[in-house]
C-alpha cells in the first residue's frame, strides 16, 4: 500500500496546484453551474414542478457540470505534453488513483455547491430527510467520479473528445443516475435513513466495481 | 373477402415466411460466395 | 460448398418450423390436443410475440458479451484477429439490439397504449443500444488501428461491468410493465421465466436455441469476410 500511496498523493496534489494556479477551469465550471440553474429558473418562472422532476433537474445539471469538468485531468495532460513525463516518473495505478482522487474533489465541491443553490434559489425543493440527501450527494459523486475518471483516460486518447466524452459516460453512469434520483426523492418524501440504504448499497458496489475494473484496465489505456 | 377476413392469421404468416425465405435465399448464397472466395485466395 | 453446409440447411429448415409453430398453433381456452396453446387472458395472439421478441433480446446479450470477451483476449495477446472479433460480435449486437426494441415497441403500442415507457428493461435495451453506438462512436475517433482496438476493448469491458448493475437495480427499484418488474415474480433475467406449459416451452426454447445458432453462423461469416477484406488491402 505504501508505494502506491505517496504517489497517487502528489498526482493528486500536482493536478490540484495546476488547477488552482490558473484557476480558468474552477471559474468556467462555477459558471457553467450559474448559468444551467439560470437557464432552470428561468424557464420555470413562477410555476411550480412538482419535486420529483425537481429531483431529476438536479441530477441533470450535476451530470453535465461533471461532463464539463471531469475530462480536463487527462486532456490537460495531452494537450500540454507531458503524458510521456507522467509515464516515466510514476507506474499506471498511482496516477489513476491520483487522477480518481482528484476527480472526485472537484465532482464532489461542485455537488455541493449546485445543492446548495439549488435549495436556496428553487422554492418548490424543500428536503426533508438532510441526511439522505447529503449522503445521496456524497455517495453519487463517489459514483460519477469513479467511471467518469476511467472515461476520461479513454478519450483523451482519441480524436473528438469534447463531444464523445458525454456520450460514452452517460450509458455507464445512467444505472447510478436512477438510484441517485430515486434516493433524492426519498430524500424529499421525508423517508427514514433506513429506506434508501438499498439505493447507498447499490452506489457503493457500483463505486467499487468501477474502481476495481479501472484499475486493472487502465494501464492499458495508458500506456502505448 | 371473407376468406381473407376469417383467416388474417394465415395472411400474417404467409407475409413473414416470404421474407424469411428470402433471407435464407440470402443467406445461402452469401456462404456460398464467401467460401469460393476463400478456396480461391488458399490456391 | 460451404463447411457444414447439411447442419445449416437443417438449421433453416428447424426456425421455418419454429416460425410456422409459433404464429399457427391455435390458442384454445382449453387445451387438449399437443399443438394447442392456452390463451393468455388479455394477450391472446399477441403472445405470439414471445417466441420472436425475447430471442433477439437474448441474442443481443450474447453478442455483447461474445464482443466483451473478445475483447479481453485482445487485450492480453494483442492479436488483431480477436478485435476483428469483437467488432463482428458488436455489429450483429446492435443489428440484434435494435429488432429487439423495435418488436418490443410496437408490442408495447399494441398492449400498453404507448410505444415508449420508459418502462425499466425497456430503459435497459436503449442503455445497449447507447453502449453499442457509444462503442462504434469511439472507434471511429481513433485512427491508429492498435489504439482503436485497446480503446474499444476497455470500453467494452467497462461498459459490460455495468451494465449488469441495470438488470439487478431494475427489478429492485421500480415497478413497471414489463414482465419480471418488482410486483411480477416471474423473474428478472433477460429469458423471463413466465409460466408457461410444456408445449409453448419447446417452442419457446427452439425458438431461442434456433435463433442464438443462426447467430454464430452470421458471425462466422461476417469474421469470414472481414479477415478476406484484410487479406486484400494486406497481402
Amino acid at each position: 500500500m505504501k508505494p502506491l500511496f505517496a504517489p497517487s498523493y502528489h498526482i493528486f496534489l500536482k493536478d490540484s496546484r495546476s488547477e488552482l494556479r490558473t484557476r480558468y477551469a474552477l471559474n468556467a465550471l462555477f459558471m457553467f453551474v450559474v448559468t444551467a440553474l439560470s437557464v432552470i429558473l428561468f424557464s420555470l418562472g413562477s410555476e411550480s414542478v412538482s419535486s420529483d422532476v425537481l429531483a431529476g433537474m438536479l441530477w441533470v445539471i450535476i451530470f453535465f457540470s461533471s461532463m464539463s469538468g471531469l475530462s480536463r485531468t487527462f486532456v490537460s495532460e495531452e494537450e500540454r505534453g507531458t503524458v510521456p513525463t507522467l509515464q516515466l516518473i510514476a507506474r499506471p495505478t498511482p496516477v489513476y488513483v491520483g487522477k480518481l482522487f482528484f476527480n472526485f474533489v472537484l465532482t464532489f465541491s461542485l455537488n455541493v455547491v449546485i445543492a446548495l443553490l439549488y435549495i436556496i434559489f428553487i422554492n418548490n425543493f424543500v428536503v426533508s430527510s438532510e441526511a439522505i440527501f447529503w449522503t445521496t450527494i456524497f455517495l453519487g459523486s463517489c459514483a460519477i467520479a469513479s467511471s467518469s475518471t476511467i472515461i476520461a483516460a479513454i478519450i483523451a486518447k482519441a480524436n473528438t473528445k469534447g463531444t464523445l466524452y458525454p456520450v460514452l459516460s452517460f450509458p455507464i453512469l445512467l444505472p447510478m443516475l436512477i438510484t441517485v434520483i430515486k434516493a433524492t426523492q426519498l430524500s424529499i418524501e421525508g423517508a427514514f435513513f433506513e429506506e434508501a440504504l438499498g439505493e447507498f448499497q447499490i452506489l457503493v458496489s457500483y463505486t467499487v466495481v468501477v474502481v476495481a475494473v479501472s484499475v486493472i484496465l487502465f494501464e492499458f489505456v495508458w500506456k502505448d | 373477402m371473407d376468406f381473407l377476413a376469417d383467416h388474417q392469421l394465415y395472411i400474417v404468416m404467409s407475409i413473414v415466411l416470404i421474407i424469411w425465405l428470402g433471407l435464407v435465399v440470402y443467406l445461402v448464397r452469401l456462404d456460398r460466395k464467401i467460401t469460393k472466395l476463400e478456396d480461391s485466395l488458399k490456391k | 460448398m460451404p463447411k457444414y453446409f447439411f447442419w445449416k440447411i437443417a438449421l433453416l429448415i428447424w426456425l421455418t418450423l419454429v416460425i410456422v409453430a409459433g404464429l399457427l398453433m391455435p390458442m384454445v381456452p382449453v387445451p387438449h390436443a399437443w399443438y394447442e396453446l392456452p390463451i393468455i387472458p388479455a394477450l391472446e395472439d399477441k403472445a405470439r410475440i414471445i417466441f420472436f421478441h425475447v430471442p433477439m433480446s437474448w441474442t443481443t446479450l450474447v453478442a455483447f458479451i461474445a464482443s466483451m470477451v473478445y475483447g479481453i483476449l485482445f487485450l492480453k495477446t494483442k492479436k488483431m484477429d480477436y478485435d476483428l472479433r469483437s467488432v463482428s460480435a458488436a455489429g450483429l449486437g446492435t443489428m440484434f439490439c435494435v429488432l429487439a426494441t423495435v418488436t418490443g415497441s410496437i408490442w408495447a403500442k399494441f398492449n400498453w397504449g404507448s410505444f415508449w415507457n420508459w418502462d425499466p428493461r425497456e430503459t435497459s435495451i436503449f442503455v445497449l443500444l447507447l453502449i453499442y453506438g457509444a462503442y462504434f462512436t469511439l472507434r471511429s475517433a481513433i485512427d491508429v488501428d492498435e489504439k482503436k482496438a485497446t480503446l474499444s476493448a476497455v470500453y467494452s469491458v467497462i461498459a459490460g461491468v455495468t451494465a449488469p448493475f441495470f438488470i439487478f437495480v431494475m427489478p429492485r427499484i421500480m415497478t413497471g410493465l414489463h414482465p419480471g418488474a418488482k410486483g411480477d415474480e416471474a423473474g428478472s433475467t433477460p429469458v423471463a421465466q413466465l409460466h408457461m406449459p410444456a408445449n409453448m416451452q419447446v417452442v419457446f426454447f427452439a425458438s431461442i436455441v434456433g435463433f442464438t445458432l443462426l447467430y454464430f453462423w452470421f458471425f462466422n461469416l461476417k469474421v469470414r469476410s472481414a479477415r478476406l477484406e484484410q487479406s486484400i488491402h494486406q497481402p
